[in-house]
């Protein structure tokens, strides 16, 4: 299959990988596939052959991982800032995707063999016509599939995407779907691009740059961060060893950050509940601290009734992004 | 530039010192971070120590300074050392991206607002835990964490992350040549 390489591990590699797989695990994986253009001026070759090379790493990165059992991955291969450069840059990039999107499509039979699931997140209108048909065409065709994930950011930024998300629930709110107070992080996390994704473990930058380029800033704010200074078209198992290393290293703490600010996220919650209630209960006419069995009746029933207003808007918004891409395949049909 | 410490237990005097430096070299914005909130709600004891290494380190050696930019006429503005400083925690993130987004929601519900009126850079503007700052150019994360543990999120999209095994007992040097790996980044900025 020409997006994730076939074969298995070799000897060494299986060895190692059992050794690691006796840790914890990273259960989603995030890459910034970073030195394709270096790599090409390094070894003498056109920057298109450095982008193509780049692809072939990125299969054979994602038979590694589905090899290590990491089953959900996510790559940023086009940033809405990479328009910027050259027209003949990135009409050769737009050139690779529509290639490399409709080999997928010809890959069906094995893509259902997989169980591999496509999501293309972006702002998905900015692209080519052709290409929003291929996409389209591919993430309909694997939506059910669940045996492992392949994320691709492509005409992303992840200020974008947290616009994005907000203007969705300004959207939820204008068609009365939503009340103001209903916006919460969690609701914000369930409206990004990336919603049906648990956060990345671990986020991989290759060729040596430190920092985030606008990529996953929501979703990796508790990730484990690697720099890794190999240029991506070289990576190897042993890069991603080590990242998986550095994952297992800084595990317990991370969890124990994550645990603590989900738990501070989840006493304002209440706290914010709480002041709501009163508040209802002073226009009720009631006095704010005196039936406690009123302020928990009438909590739980806010309670109940937000979480209504946010299934009916969630549902609504899946309506509105499924019609998104279906639309697209009809023109193409 | 932001002082990102992932160490549990942080120091005030050594974080002091890395602020005090920070305005010696000309760093107008600096933001001090940690996960669990700790300077912040001890801004007080911190903006102490701070006053009190002010007066150690630039003291002493304002002479000295004054000597360095006095062929360059500035010895005004290094005497007065104009920098603004931050303290930050996680509620300056996420969370006020979160209300940021329901402030805009609530004009949406009155009508002042439509949803398509809400871009990048409105959202940007509407940000308030960081008013007058600009994005940090560079982050020091001090501590074994691999992560910036919640640290404005929005905010880094190009920041550079530089970091260093800790901030206790930081010297001057460790300090000044994390600058020097900093200035020799490159920024391509997507082209």
């Amino acid at each position: 299959m020409s997006w994730i390489r076939e074969g298995e591990l070799t000897i060494i590699e299986r060895f190692c990988g059992n050794i690691i797989k006796a840790g914890p695990m990273p259960k989603h994986v995030a890459f910034i596939m970073d030195g394709n253009r270096r790599y090409a001026q390094k070894c003498h070759v056109e920057r298109q052959q450095g982008h193509s090379q780049g692809f072939d790493k990125l299969a054979q990165t994602l038979r590694w991982c589905l090899n290590l059992g990491i089953r959900e991955v996510t790559v940023y291969a086009f940033s809405i800032e990479n328009f910027k450069r050259s027209k003949e840059e990135v009409d050769g990039l737009m050139d690779l995707a529509r290639q490399k999107f409709s080999r997928l499509l010809e890959e069906q039979e094995n893509l259902k063999k997989h169980g591999v699931c496509i999501r293309v997140l972006g702002d998905l209108p900015l692209l080519p016509l052709d290409i929003q048909e291929l996409i389209a065409q591919a993430v309909l065709a694997t939506r059910n599939y669940n045996k492992c994930f392949l994320n691709v950011c492509f005409a992303y930024t992840s200020r974008h995407e947290i616009s994005n998300a907000v203007r969705e629930m300004a959207w939820g709110v204008e068609q009365g779907l939503l009340e103001p107070s209903d916006v919460s992080e969690s609701l914000l996390d369930k409206c990004l691009y990336t919603n049906n994704s648990p956060d990345p473990d671990l986020l991989i930058r290759t060729s040596g740059e430190v920092r985030l380029s606008d990529f996953l800033l929501w979703q990796t704010s508790h990730s484990c961060l690697v720099f890794q200074s190999v240029l991506w078209p070289e990576y190897s198992f042993w890069n991603l060893c080590e990242a998986i290393l550095r994952f297992q290293m800084n595990y317990s703490a991370l969890q124990k950050a994550r645990d603590s600010y989900m738990e501070e996220r989840r006493r304002q919650q209440m706290e914010r509940d709480q002041a709501y209630v009163t508040k209802k209960l002073q226009q009720e006419g009631f006095a704010s601290h005196g039936d406690s069995q009123r302020r928990w009746t009438l909590l739980q029933k806010c309670t109940a009734m937000r979480e209504e207003r946010i299934q009916g808007f969630l549902q609504a918004l899946e309506h509105k992004r499924e019609d998104f891409f279906e639309r697209l395949c009809t023109v193409s049909a | 530039m932001g002082l990102v410490v992932t160490e549990e237990e942080p120091s005030y005097a050594d974080m002091a010192s890395l602020v005090v430096w920070c305005m010696a070299v000309g760093i107008s914005y600096v933001s001090v971070y940690d996960h669990n909130g700790i300077f912040k709600r001890n801004n007080s004891r911190l903006m102490d120590e701070i006053l009190k290494q002010q007066q150690e380190l630039l003291g002493l050696d304002c002479s000295k300074y004054t000597v360095e930019f006095a062929n360059q006429d500035k010895a005004d503005q290094v005497l007065n050392c104009q920098s603004a400083l931050k303290v930050l925690s996680p509620e300056d993130g996420k969370a006020d991206i979160v209300k940021a987004a329901q402030n805009f929601c609530q004009l949406v519900a009155q009508q002042r607002r439509t949803y398509t009126d809400l871009d990048v850079n409105v959202l940007d503007n509407l940000l308030s835990s960081t008013n007058g700052f600009p994005d940090p150019d560079l982050v020091l994360k001090f501590g074994p964490v691999d992560s910036t543990l919640g640290f404005l999120p929005w905010h880094i999209r190009l920041t550079e992350i530089i970091s260093l095994p800790s901030h206790l007992n930081i010297s001057y040097e460790d300090f000044f040549s994390a600058l020097r790996h900093y200035a020799a980044c490159e920024q391509r900025w997507g082209k």
